[in-house]
């Protein structure tokens, strides 16, 4: 084992503000000795010069597993193998579960850029190529020293409490929501929420129960999109015993159980058109058959129904009737994305904390100003939800009473390349860039090159040369 | 301009179109292994719900793939012709023992492919031949994989009697290997059928064989077994000590996949011991040496699974949720049909610990995908088993009772006497 102090290193800035101030880097380099490397081990223990970092090599990564977890590492400098990209998946997969979370450097052989960019994605420090460069390696690993973050106290939020949820937020698109909600609770009108995945339906649909005159009634909600096809008919309507294959009791469905209550149908899109028409049947005539049953059995519910895909447009593709959609949406309530909520990010970051922070028993009580940050570049395509569950993973990381960028998802410091004041952020080549935007927009469609040659308004065997060309 | 892109269909749709033909089987695997979830669903409230049924396929991509698929079914019948051919031309040669190897090949081949049926119409063909042998260890293996088979499926009463018919000769023709293999056989279907002083005692004898050959992968093999069996008798100093002397010979050869599922045992010990530190600690070096020479992707969906249940016990749902979430992406990507009804069954008790009642589609999904299989009823009764235990969490009694007497009446048909001990005890705390 070597102990040495990179003179680089030492003349970067200070470990800021930094409750664990590292008074010693450690290093773990794996695979980094023998002739495939090309030295790589000797010419790291070059590089880094004499005294204050602490260099241990291991041969692969069981043994630098066994080791991760003997100790504190800042940084792992992985070789990677020939399958390239599975191996960055394992190396990504394994430091997440390491103590204090390393920083990855991956060291390839010609990595192609698609690699680098899913690196990126992952949170990967950096990916350098094979021979390595001094400059690039000691770059990277300046990178790995902690930045100026300035902590800012959460803010106290005050939410309207909607059971063991709640509405949070100040912006003017969700003060429009609220005075909605205000207006229409106390009716019995039939309600249809709008909004994209994670913008809260539920918990609107909640407040409007609560607030309605079948408040002291049962709120019964139903996914529609998560249930088997098969198996929807009787969760809505209920079955008798013997019915179908599998139909082993008899069972009150979910329009029987919220009698004198609200019924609250989640993606409601997601259904299919014989359903549809079943659904249509119960809201006009306000009586349902069980499957199997001959009997019409009264209910009297408030319907609320909620979807993220335009029903309109499913109206014209035939996927959904006019009629029902005439029915459900007596009002409709459009709930705004993340994005356009301004600085109710801040609110709802401040509540989630301090709600895992009783849940997992941790005092947090500010953010770091480079975290704030990360969070309002984000795209949150899940919306609050995404943002929900970002937040109480950082939580469950945390150790003092500051959340700060180390503790965000590895994808959020890949993010940090993003940020505007990043010394070392390089600029771009126009095929990197290129690159970089068809990677993004490939990851929004899933992989699916048909839409995302759409997005892009290029033809799909244009991307698929181009995603050759760039490894992607 | 571009052509609009159409919506994918679902799984469950598309398994719908799909008859039931031995010879689609190939179209099946690949549809579920190019299966993806809509990123849209992946945030929205559906998403903590997502089984491979609710994945969305592309037609176009599946007719993209389908030469790739022909390749491997064409690969495939070279492989079996060839081990067919073999096995006639070592007839012509008179060498039996060869034409037996060869027809085991064939076997193996089909097994691999989760072909069992036709598998072990290769080793009846092979045993068959291998009785007539002046040579009997070509019987010994014959029936060797016979007993494997019947135990995959869960006939372990069939596979003990293989394995003992197998014991008996390899010990009189002085056959070690073979002798060793069959303990192995037989400690495991004793275990399987809840025989613990029986299995114990086999892995003991087929240890005792291993150390007398000096064979160190065998004898690291077999301490890791009743390493296990301790482990789950509830002897940890007993297990721990095992596992050591395990860890021991088989870090001594390098044996990749046998020190993986080691760590695996060693992680299951400290998380009994409430030493949940260890264990993930044990379970993310079992994934490094999975990782590290040839992919197991079973055995990799077996570690995951561990963590995630590590995970549930210490109530951190959230990376217990991830961990299954990697799990079931390596076995829809491998096509592990028997390991996504696993998986399916502990999400849905995840579910049932968060009281959350739609939790049920998980049980359904697993139901759904068992029948597909051809696969042990026990695994089957498992989840009827835990879908009882979800119900009646919920409060729903009468449900309950149903899935548990239904798990029950499974369980005593294959003569697992211990699990079906275990229903009665959760259909007696129902009714009291």
């Amino acid at each position: 084992m070597t102990r040495v102090v990179p003179p680089e290193l030492s003349a970067a800035p200070p470990a800021l503000q930094h409750k664990e101030g590292w008074q010693q880097l450690r290093i773990l380099a794996v695979g980094a000795e023998g002739g495939g490397s090309g030295g790589l081990l000797q010419s790291i223990r070059q590089w880094v010069g004499e005294g204050g970092t602490e260099i241990e090599s291991v041969p692969d990564l069981p043994r630098a597993v066994r080791q991760l977890g003997a100790g504190r590492w800042h940084v792992v400098v992985a070789v990677l193998g020939e399958s390239a990209d599975e191996d960055l998946a394992w190396w990504v997969d394994t430091l997440r579960g390491a103590t204090a979370a390393p920083r990855l450097i991956a060291v390839a052989h010609r990595p192609s850029m698609g690699l680098v960019l899913r690196a990126e994605k992952l949170g990967v420090l950096d990916v350098l190529s094979l021979p390595m460069s001094r400059d690039d390696f000691l770059r990277a690993l300046r990178r790995v020293r902690p930045t100026s973050e300035a902590a800012v106290t959460l803010p106290d939020v005050q939410p309207h409490a909607v059971g063991q949820y709640a509405l949070v937020g100040q912006s003017a698109t969700m003060l429009e929501v609220y005075k909605l909600i205000a207006r229409i609770a106390p009716s019995l009108a039939t309600v249809l929420v709008q909004g994209e995945s994670g913008t809260g339906k539920e918990v609107v649909a909640r407040a409007m129960h609560l607030n309605g005159p079948m408040a002291s009634g049962p709120f019964v909600a139903v996914n529609c999109a998560a249930i088997p096809e098969n198996l929807l008919e009787s969760e809505l309507f209920g079955h008798e015993k013997g019915s179908f294959t599998g139909a082993i009791t008899r069972k009150i469905g979910r329009f029987e159980q919220a009698g004198g209550g609200t019924l609250f149908l989640d993606e409601i899109a997601d259904m299919s058109l014989a359903l549809q028409a079943k659904i249509l049947r119960a809201v006009q005539e306000r009586e349902i058959e069980r499957v199997g049953g001959a009997e019409a059995i009264p209910v009297s519910v408030r319907l609320i129904a909620a979807t993220n895909r335009d029903l309109k447009e499913a109206i014209k593709q035939g996927r959904f009737r006019e009629d029902l959609y005439y029915r459900l949406a007596v009002v409709v309530i459009r709930l705004p994305r993340l994005a356009e909520r301004g600085d109710d990010l801040l609110q709802l970051t401040s509540f989630f904390v301090r709600q895992f922070g009783e849940r997992y028993d941790k005092g947090i009580r500010a953010i770091s100003d480079r975290a704030l940050d990360l969070l309002r570049n984000h795209a949150w395509v899940g919306n609050v939800r995404e943002l929900r569950n970002v937040v109480e993973r950082a939580v469950i990381v945390a150790t003092d009473d500051v959340l700060r960028v180390e503790h965000l998802p590895e994808e959020f410091r890949g993010e940090e390349a993003t940020l505007p004041d990043r010394s070392e952020g390089a600029l771009l080549t126009l095929a990197e860039a290129e690159a970089r935007h068809i990677a993004r927009v490939l990851a929004q469609t899933n992989g699916q090159i048909g839409a995302a040659a759409e997005l892009l308004g290029i033809h799909r065997n244009t991307l698929t040369r181009k995603m050759k060309e760039y490894g992607l | 301009m571009t052509e609009p892109t159409l919506t994918p269909v679902r799984v469950e749709k598309a398994l719908g179109l799909l008859p039931e033909i031995e010879a689609l089987e190939p179209l099946r695997a690949l549809l579920v292994s190019i299966s993806r979830p809509d990123e849209r669903t992946l945030w929205s409230s559906s998403g903590p719900y997502l089984t491979l049924g609710k994945r969305g396929v592309q037609p176009e991509e599946l007719r993209h793939r389908m030469p790739q698929v022909f390749h491997t079914i064409t690969e495939h019948l070279q492989g079996l012709y060839g081990a067919y051919v073999e096995a006639l031309e070592c007839q012509q040669r008179a060498d039996g023992t060869g034409a037996v190897a060869a027809l085991l090949r064939a076997g193996r081949s089909e097994e691999r492919v989760a072909r069992l049926n036709q598998a072990r119409a290769w080793y009846d063909v092979a045993l068959r031949l291998s009785q007539g042998l002046q040579d009997r260890r070509p019987e010994v293996e014959s029936l060797r994989s016979l007993g494997e088979l019947f135990t995959g499926l869960g006939q372990y009463a069939e596979a003990a009697r293989h394995f003992q018919r197998a014991l008996a000769i390899a010990e009189a023709e002085f056959d070690q290997a073979g002798a060793v293999a069959a303990c192995e056989g037989l400690g495991h279907t004793a275990l399987a059928l809840g025989q613990g002083v029986g299995a114990r005692a086999w892995y003991a004898r087929g240890l005792r064989l291993a150390e007398a050959a000096g064979d160190q992968r065998q004898i690291g093999r077999l301490e890791r077994y009743l390493g296990e069996l301790a482990r789950q008798q509830g002897e940890a100093t007993s297990a721990g000590e095992h596992l050591r002397r395990a860890r021991e010979c088989l870090e001594a050869v390098d044996a990749t996949e046998e020190m993986a599922a080691l760590l695996n045992t060693q992680g299951r010990l400290e998380a009994q011991l409430g030493r949940h530190a260890e264990a993930s600690r044990a379970y993310r070096e079992a994934l490094a040496w999975v990782q590290r020479v040839s992919r197991d992707a079973g055995l990799e969906v077996t570690i995951r699974l561990s963590l995630a249940e590590l995970h549930l016990e210490a109530g951190r749902f959230l990376d217990g949720e991830e961990e299954m979430r990697r799990a079931e992406q390596v076995a829809i990507a491998d096509n592990l049909t028997g390991r996504l009804v696993q998986i399916y069954t502990v999400m849905g008790r995840l579910r049932g610990r968060q009281l959350d009642e739609t939790g049920f589609v998980f049980f359904e999904q697993a139901i759904e995908l068992s029948r597909m299989l051809e696969r042990s009823p026990a695994a089957v009764a498992q989840v009827y088993l835990e879908y009882g235990l979800f119900r009646e969490r919920l409060g729903q009694r009468d449900e309950a009772r149903a899935y548990l007497e239904r798990a029950r009446e499974i369980f005593g048909a294959v003569g697992d006497a211990l699990d079906r001990d275990r229903v009665d005890a959760e259909l007696q705390k129902i009714t009291a």
